[in-house]
């Protein structure tokens, strides 16, 4: 199979991680639940992942690394934290459904700083315009999970922080592929899936949270500490991690994150782009295609939409899926993404690439384009 | 040796206090505290030598983990102090 679906979930792991997974299985029982040698296994491969991602992402303190199910997970959190019912919020033109539904679900107020596809100077201009007194919040993803537009993050939390308007970042198909400080940035949340772009396993996310920051439990129960109190801890990541932990899934997304530092970011995200622009360039050479890709990728990442006028948007994911290429077609559960792009109606292909894809896959790719497009 | 001990306020502020001392060449252990030590339920405690506690108090105040109690060996059993 050639995988081109990585904006999913990245199926392709390092072999660490399977084995990662599988020793946890074998070794480890669930951090701070004993002092025995495998809950003392599991607590210090969970501590180990923190400290590794909160040094990735420049955060202080490990505690601020909260584990999640996956970046939904995450995003409801911040987003249930941040908006009151009925709340009003500042949101890009390119959110996916993990932020639209829970802002729905609220009743928010939900202004959309829509700007046109890889302009990120009208996007900035839209949100400047927007982020007013009264804004509860502004979400933002910093890589549209359809059209991988770069969407310019640290210019909105410089106006964010000048306004005292708290800040979420969603991280989805950017962690491990562009660099983000949270010190920096002063975000109150960044939320991340681990199973994308930091190689763990499907299961897993991250909600980093800034120091002091305030947060609403979803959950409440067991957490190894304060036991005699029926109110949930005040502190992190106890507060936001009631339950027992994915400790397999944990002890995989730490070789992932391992093995992405070993590669290094950028030389990921490098060979990310060559390989959609190779993609766009041959695409564009094919009759009646509609590439969503900017020349040099000076905002964009390996994600890559494009449509065709002779075949719908599913019937080529159907056609790609026979001859065993994974893509991903339609809405891509960002109808918020197509509206602001216009591209409701017909949806688009998607190609979203990992490390493991190659040149030559690409091209086995464009073969088979040519083969579906009359 | 008797050793003293430092109750955190959870295991992962336990294993932050190890990691700090640990930088500083302060070994130690963490383990369960025991039950009769503390009114938080479950909890988990650093575990040093005596030598090593006012130097380790400090570089634990000095990463923002301040302790949720300290004991300290006495005949027979532990006494609480104050942090």
């Amino acid at each position: 199979m050639i995988y081109l679906d990585s904006a999913a979930t990245t199926f392709q792991k390092p072999p660490e991680v399977a084995r990662a997974v599988a020793e946890a299985m074998r070794t480890m029982s669930s951090p701070g639940r004993g002092g025995y040698g495998a809950a003392m296994a599991a607590a210090d491969t969970a501590f180990a992942c923190r400290s590794e991602l909160a040094e990735l992402f420049h955060l202080d303190n490990p505690e601020q690394v909260v584990f999640t199910l996956n970046a939904t997970h995450a995003l409801n959190i911040a987003i249930k934290s941040l908006v009151p019912p009925g709340g009003r919020v500042v949101i890009s033109g390119y959110e996916h459904n993990a932020v639209t539904r829970p802002l729905s679900a609220l009743g928010a107020k939900t202004v959309v700083a829509a700007g046109p596809l890889f302009r990120q100077d009208a996007v900035l201009e839209a949100f400047n315009r927007l982020i007013t007194p009264g804004t509860d919040a502004v979400i933002c993803n910093h890589v549209s999970n359809v059209f991988g537009f770069v969407q310019p993050v640290e210019a909105i939390a410089a106006i964010c922080r000048q306004r005292g308007v708290p800040f979420i970042i969603d991280a989805s198909q950017s962690a491990g592929l562009l660099r983000l400080d949270m010190a920096a940035l002063g975000a109150a949340f960044i939320a991340m899936p681990g199973h994308k772009g930091l190689y763990g396993p499907q299961g897993t996310g991250v909600l980093l949270c800034r120091e002091g920051q305030q947060v609403k439990t979803l959950l409440e129960g067991g957490t190894g500490s304060l036991s005699l109190s029926q109110e949930m801890p005040d502190f992190l990541p106890d507060r936001l991690e009631a339950g027992t932990h994915n400790v397999p899934g944990i002890a995989g997304l730490l070789a992932g994150v391992r093995f992405l530092k070993k590669q290094g970011i950028e030389t990921i995200c490098h060979r990310e782009r060559l390989l959609a622009r190779q993609a766009a360039e041959g695409l564009r050479k094919l009759p009646g295609t509609r590439v969503f890709a900017q020349p040099r990728m000076t905002a964009q990442v390996g994600v890559l939409s494009f449509t065709a006028a002779s075949r719908d948007a599913e019937t080529i994911g159907g056609a790609l899926g026979q001859r065993e290429i994974a893509v991903r077609s339609g809405l891509h559960c960002a109808p918020l993404a197509h509206r602001t792009a216009g591209t409701l109606d017909t949806g688009t292909v998607r190609l979203s690439f990992s490390h493991w894809n190659t040149a030559g896959e690409v091209e086995r790719f464009l073969e088979a384009m040519r083969e579906i497009l009359p | 040796m008797e050793h003293y001990l430092i109750i955190a306020r959870s295991i992962t502020y336990a294993q932050r206090m190890q990691r700090a001392l640990g930088k500083a060449g302060i070994r130690c252990r963490i383990f369960r505290a025991p039950r009769d030590l503390t009114s938080l339920g479950c909890a988990y405690a650093v575990e040093l030598a005596p030598p090593d506690l006012t130097a380790a108090l400090q570089i634990i105040h000095r990463e923002h983990l301040d302790p949720v109690q300290i004991f300290l060996p006495q005949a027979g059993g532990m006494r609480e102090v104050t942090p």
